[in-house]
Parts: structure tokens; sequence; C-alpha cells
């Protein structure tokens, strides 16, 4: 017999997973799409920790909480502490070995920026 | 790619090209008088070509020895495969219901297992009590492969003297790679431990519950590695050497094969054994399982990590 409380919760862990899902999709739309390292460690850094959260999630909702949701929790928190060290570890390895990188990733230095300004103004004056 | 197929052409005919011209010279000098060795091409001013010369050092033994050499190993090649040829015209057809693999050893197994082996974990009684030595083969796979890539990539110690080599690896990529990251050192500082210690219990547990001696060696070896790089190649070698991979795993190795060669000689023999199956589902219980999980476990660790290092440095 099922309960609205039942109900409920399924409405819910299904609204989770398909979330994550919606997710895991953009991710993946995102490494195709951009054609840049760091762009696409961008983009798929959202797998890894909102996906997986929110899939896994859904799956602990689904399930009722019993120790397999505390397992379910120790998987989130292994893959929250280890993907974005990753992906610092890829993104380091790219600025350190690049070259080109001021050339392709237009970044801009507020420093400089504000530096550069006041030697115009001397410059003016 | 033809600079590459020349210098491997060169250097297989090294010596039958200095055979050629000393018998050429032989045929020329006078008798009694020995023939001048042709001059060493050293130059000093081009160290890019020093690279070459360990290379030709094996091939430079006679030339009979290592025809004997390559006539024997074809022959028991071809004996081997014979062999194989002949035992293959006597297996059975496929998918026939007489064949040897329908019988009642399954059906023993699912349903003696327990009680025989000890192990909870039936696959575990299978592969480390009924079918131990398909698993020491298993294992000694394994450290044949470990052996193979040592004898390709292990980096001699002539080399790694060589002025060239310092060089290449000053020019190697892996020099850029992050070092000493302190994210990924405070990360794996909190994340070893739990690895080695998950590993440590998927072994110890192995004829309790799923797992066994593979899957827990490969997650500490997995653990190993993290700490590799999290803490660079200096730091790991003051307790891993060569030495204690030698030591772990032919220690290992041995263990195995020794006690299940016990169990095996006083088990075919009907004589009565120190190694009793225990009562099922405690920690010690089902027999020589357990040793036998730490033994296999210890290999795998040790042969995945060193495959890692000898694919990145050429040594342990």
């Amino acid at each position: 017999m099922r309960t609205m409380l039942d109900w409920i919760r399924f409405a819910l862990s299904a609204v989770l997973t398909v979330f994550g899902l919606f997710v895991l999709i953009t991710a993946t739309l995102g490494l195709f799409r951009f054609r840049y390292v760091l762009n696409r460690i961008h983009a798929t850094a959202l797998a890894d920790t909102l996906a997986v959260l929110t899939i896994l999630a859904g799956l602990a909702l689904a399930w009722g909480f019993t120790p397999v949701s505390l397992k379910l929790l120790a998987v989130v928190a292994f893959l929250w502490l280890t993907s974005p060290v990753a992906s610092h570890l890829i993104g380091r390895l790219e600025v350190t070995v690049n070259d080109q990188l001021p050339l392709e990733m237009q970044v801009e230095d507020s420093r400089f920026v504000s530096v550069e300004k006041e030697a115009d103004q001397e410059v003016r004056q | 790619m033809s600079r590459l197929t020349e210098r491997l052409h060169r250097m297989l005919h090294a010596d039958d090209r200095l055979d050629r011209e000393m018998a050429a010279e032989w045929e020329e000098a006078p008798a009694g008088k020995p023939a001048s060795l042709p001059p060493e091409e050293v130059n000093p001013d081009t160290p890019a070509e020093q690279p070459d010369w360990w290379i030709s050092v094996p091939f430079r033994q006679g030339r009979g020895l290592r025809r004997l050499l390559v006539v024997l190993s074809v022959l028991l090649c071809v004996g081997i495969i014979t062999v194989l040829v002949i035992t293959a015209q006597y297996l059975p057809h496929f998918g026939q219901a007489g064949n040897p693999a329908n019988n009642e050893v399954s059906r023993r197994y699912i349903e003696n297992g327990m009680e025989e082996t000890g192990a909870v974990n039936i696959v575990a009684g299978m592969i480390l009590d009924y079918r131990a030595f398909d698993t020491l083969g298993e294992s000694n796979v394994l450290f044949t492969a470990v052996c193979a890539v040592m004898l390709l990539l292990r980096v001699s110690a002539d080399k790694r003297r060589s002025a060239a080599y310092q060089l290449e690896l000053e020019t190697d990529d892996r020099m850029y790679e992050p070092k000493n990251d302190l994210i990924l050192r405070s990360i794996a500082r909190l994340l070893i431990p739990c690895i080695l210690l998950l590993g440590m219990y998927i072994i110890l547990n192995g004829h309790l519950s799923p797992g066994g001696g593979f899957s827990g060696g490969a997650v500490m070896g997995a653990g190993l590695i993290l700490m590799l790089n999290a803490y660079g190649f200096r730091r790991m070698e003051r307790f891993f050497t060569i030495r204690l991979f030698r030591a772990v795993t032919v220690c290992a190795l041995s263990f195995y094969a020794l006690s299940k060669a016990y169990s095996f000689f006083t088990g075919a023999n009907h004589l009565p054994s120190v190694i009793t199956p225990g009562t099922p589902g405690m920690i010690f219980s089902a027999g020589l399982i357990p040793y036998l999980n730490i033994s296999v476990g210890l290999v795998v660790c040790c042969t995945i990590y060193s495959l890692y290092t000898l694919f990145r440095k050429g040594d342990l």
C-alpha cells in the first residue's frame, strides 16, 4: 500500500535524477563543443560534482535511508574530493606547458591595467 | 621513419659488417700478422650519436651462438605449436550434451563449497581452494608481465650514468609536470590512508564477502600510485625499491606455491592435514584462503605500482 509520502518521495527522486541527467548532457555537450582545454574543464567539472550529487541523492531518496545511502554519500564525498583535484592538475599542466597561453586565453589582469592607466595619465600630464 | 629503419638495420647488422670487414682484412693481411680493427667512428663533437652504443652491445656476441639460439627458439615454438594442435584434435565438439563441461562439478561447488572450504564467499573458495593452481598461474602471469616490461623498459645503469640520458631527462616533458602541488598533497594525505585501508579490508575479507586478492591488490596499488604522484619519486624510493619488490613478490609467490603444494599433497593422498576449514563466517577460517589472498594481493599491488613506475621512469 503506497501512501502519499511514498509518491512525494518518488517524485522528488525522479526530479533530482532527471536534473542530474540534464546536467550530464550539458557537460557532455560542452566537452564536445568547446575547443580549448580550460573551457572543457570548466564544462565537465559540472558532471563530476553537481550531476553526481543530484543523481546519487535521487537514488538515496528512492532507496530510503539505509546503509546503502551512507555508501552513496561516501561515493559523493570521494568524487567531490578527487575530481576537482584532477581538473586542477590538468589545468595546471596546461598552464605550465602551453607557451601560447596569453594569446589563446586573453585574461585581463586588473593590476596590470591600472598600472597602464596610471602610466597613460602620467604621459598625458 | 626511414631514418629509424636505417638505424635499426645498421644496429642489427653491425657485427655482420664488422665480421666481413675483418675477414676481408685478414685475407689482405700477410699471414701471421694480426689484422687491425677498423677505426672507431666516434666523433666527440656530436653527442646526439652517442646513445646508440649500448644498444649494439648485446648484438656483438658471436654470430654462431646467435644463429643457434634463433634455430633453437624456432624449433621450440614449432614443437609447442605441434603438441597443442595435436591435443586440440582430441577435444569434444562444441555444445554437445555429453561434454565434460556439463558435469557434477559446479553443483558440488555450490552445494558443498562452504563446508568443504570454509569460505562464505563461494568464489574465493573456488579460485583459492578447488582451483588454486589457476590462481597461482594468474599471479605468475602478472609477475611475468612485470619481468617482460622490465626487460623492455628498464634503463640500464650504464645508460643512466651517460650524459645523453641526463640531457634527455632534462628535456623530457615529465619535468614540466606539476610537482609539489599543495592541493594534490593535502587531498592525498586525506585519501591515501582510506584507500590503503579499503584495499586491506577487501583482501582480508576476501573469504567472507565479495573481493579478494586481485581486487584489493589493485586498490592498494592505485593508492601507492596516488602517493607517488603526490609526493614524487624520491620519497617513494625510500621504501619501495626494486629490492623490496623482488623480496615481496618472490616470497609471496613461493609461499603460495609451497602451501598449496602441501595441501594438494595431503589432500590427494588422504593424509591428515593441519589445515582445517574452521567455522564459516569467522575471520580466521577457510583454511589457507585468507593467507593466499594476502599473498596474491601483495603480488598484485607491487605489480601495478611497478608497472606504472616502469612506464614513467624506466626504473623502480
